[in-house]
């Protein structure tokens, strides 16, 4: 089986490697938006980010626009998936608890207009409905090498600052009060983790899908709040975890012919049932 | 050379530590509080009083900087304007329990922007635990301890920074009654010999009788503040809850 991944290695090491570092850079994202919890946001985040790109193919499909070379480019494309995400992150922090609607119902109203609106911008369009159901469904054949180095990049500087600042960054999730109180600035914090979940999430939705994208930001986090004592050990677990699954599930998807990003997530939920019940069953013993 | 502690005030201006001028607080178009006049002074111990929904817990809120007043200004000291010698305690702890933490790590979390040794931590976090009673429980696991220990551990996260003003908003809710005597005593003490200044939010009449230098009374969006010998009235406490102390 480990021999079979590794002769695979030169055909698909892009994917393995941008699979691996994008779960860890979500699953570390992923142990804040569980701490704010914010878990049906970011799925609306992601949704956001497939409207994104079905507006970018829409576009490139309206005369006279489709003739500019440039909108049919995968970086035009990568652009309006990363702006309609951090749009979306931006627009629903700005809208919470100031509504009479409540954040969770204007954050439910925004995944579903971004699920129907993508389809629908694209239901006429001769690859645009295949588009959007690879988005949905996720996968990681083709990611480039610049995918590698920007997910590693995002990975490493998130690691950094988490580091550097995991108490304040903590504290302002769980308890701004108590963080505005000792002068932590909270607007400033609040725009910049919107604007990084939404860039997170529009890239990693680009590369990888939703179901990959939104998996490891919940699902890793989840294991590691379930193994660990502290939170700050949950940045340390989670993308482990992300990274041990995505490891297994691409072994296994290899050699078994499965679709790597689903055998990851599927791993991972596995993963959330077994540490749930060995938890359970040790806190009875 | 300037040889005062970091937030230590200057001598000569010293006459407050946090004032408000006039300030008008509104929750969406309804307004809670008007005309508010508050100046709280180095080593006081003020009782903000009065019936539910007067506008007590808004005004902390505006005080920490999370409710911007419709008019009117909120000053800060200037030797304390970074904040890093409040302290906050809510009335409970609504965090999510789905996140593990232990009780080291949850009081730790309040020292964010504070840079100092681990052994200065370690005794701070010592020293904050055992003023709350709670001694020896670093190690456990925040959740499971009880409402009330959580609300104690959420005190000691407060003092752990060395607070000159610690805003409190019904700290002593979920305590028993010996937890919560023992609480009040040891915030009595740290106002005395430390001169620790406290707003505290309650609605205990009787305990603000035995420990407020000063009472700020909400009733119908005005605030009465002063010197508590002025302020605990017959004649204001009738106004304001319909009986008087002599009643009680």
């Amino acid at each position: 089986m480990i021999q079979s991944f590794l002769d695979s290695w030169a055909l698909f090491h892009n994917t393995y490697l941008a699979g691996w570092l994008s779960g860890i850079l979500l699953a570390m994202v992923g142990v804040l938006v569980l701490a704010r919890e914010q878990i049906f946001l970011s799925a609306a985040v992601a949704q956001a980010s497939s409207l994104g790109i079905a507006l970018g193919m829409w576009a490139g499909g309206q005369e006279p626009l489709a003739r500019l070379d440039w909108l049919h480019s995968d970086a035009f494309l990568s652009a309006m998936a990363v702006g309609l995400a951090v749009a979306t992150a931006l627009t629903a922090r700005s809208t919470n608890g100031g509504n009479r609607l409540g954040a969770e119902a204007i954050t439910g109203w925004i995944f579903l207009a971004a699920a129907s609106s993508s389809t629908l911008l694209l239901a006429h369009s001769p690859h645009g409905t295949e588009e959007i159901n690879r988005l949905l469904s996720s996968s990681l054949i083709g990611a480039s090498a610049a995918d590698v180095w920007l997910f590693g990049g995002l990975a490493g500087a998130t690691a950094l600052t988490l580091i550097r600042y995991h108490r304040a960054i903590l504290l302002m999730a769980m308890d701004p009060p108590m963080a505005a109180a000792i002068g932590l600035r909270l607007r400033p914090w609040s725009i910049l983790t919107a604007a990084w979940l939404g860039l997170v999430i529009g890239l990693a939705m680009r590369s990888t899908g939703m179901l990959f994208t939104f998996g490891c930001l919940v699902l890793p986090a989840l294991v590691a709040g379930l193994v660990c004592r502290e939170l700050r050990a949950m940045f340390v677990i989670a993308p482990l975890a992300a990274c041990l699954a995505a490891g297994l599930g691409f072994v296994i998807a290899n050699e078994y012919d499965y679709p790597p990003a689903q055998m990851t997530v599927a791993l991972l939920c596995a993963g959330v049932i077994v540490i749930g019940l060995m938890r359970r069953l040790l806190e009875r013993i | 050379m300037d040889s005062r502690r970091p937030g230590q005030l200057p001598p000569s201006d010293s006459a407050f530590l946090i004032r408000a001028r006039g300030v008008r607080l509104d929750y969406g178009a309804q307004t809670v509080l008007d005309s508010v006049d508050l100046q709280v002074g180095a080593g006081e111990f003020w009782f903000l009083l009065g019936r539910n929904g007067t506008g007590k817990s808004t005004f902390l809120k505006a005080l920490l900087g999370l409710v911007k007043p419709r008019s009117g200004c909120i000053v800060v000291h200037p030797a304390l304007a970074q904040r890093e010698r409040f302290g906050f305690v809510p009335q409970n702890s609504v965090f999510n329990p789905a996140l593990p933490t232990t009780v080291r790590e949850f009081v730790l979390l309040a020292m964010a922007g504070l840079s100092m040794g681990r052994k200065e931590e370690s005794r701070r976090l010592g020293a904050a635990l055992a003023s709350v009673g709670l001694q020896g429980t670093e190690r456990r696991d925040y959740w499971s301890l009880s409402d009330g220990q959580r609300q104690r551990v959420l005190v000691a996260r407060a003092l752990a920074r060395n607070p000159r003003l610690l805003i409190m908003d019904e700290p002593t809710n979920g305590l028993d009654v010996a937890c919560e005597a023992a609480l009040l005593e040891h915030l009595a003490t740290l106002n005395r010999e430390e001169a620790l200044s406290l707003l505290f939010v309650s609605h205990n009449l009787a305990t603000a009788t035995r420990y407020a230098t000063h009472v700020a009374l909400f009733h119908e969006r005005r605030v009465t503040a002063g010197r508590a010998s002025h302020i605990l009235t017959s004649a204001n406490l009738k106004h304001v809850y319909g009986f008087s102390l002599d009643e009680t």
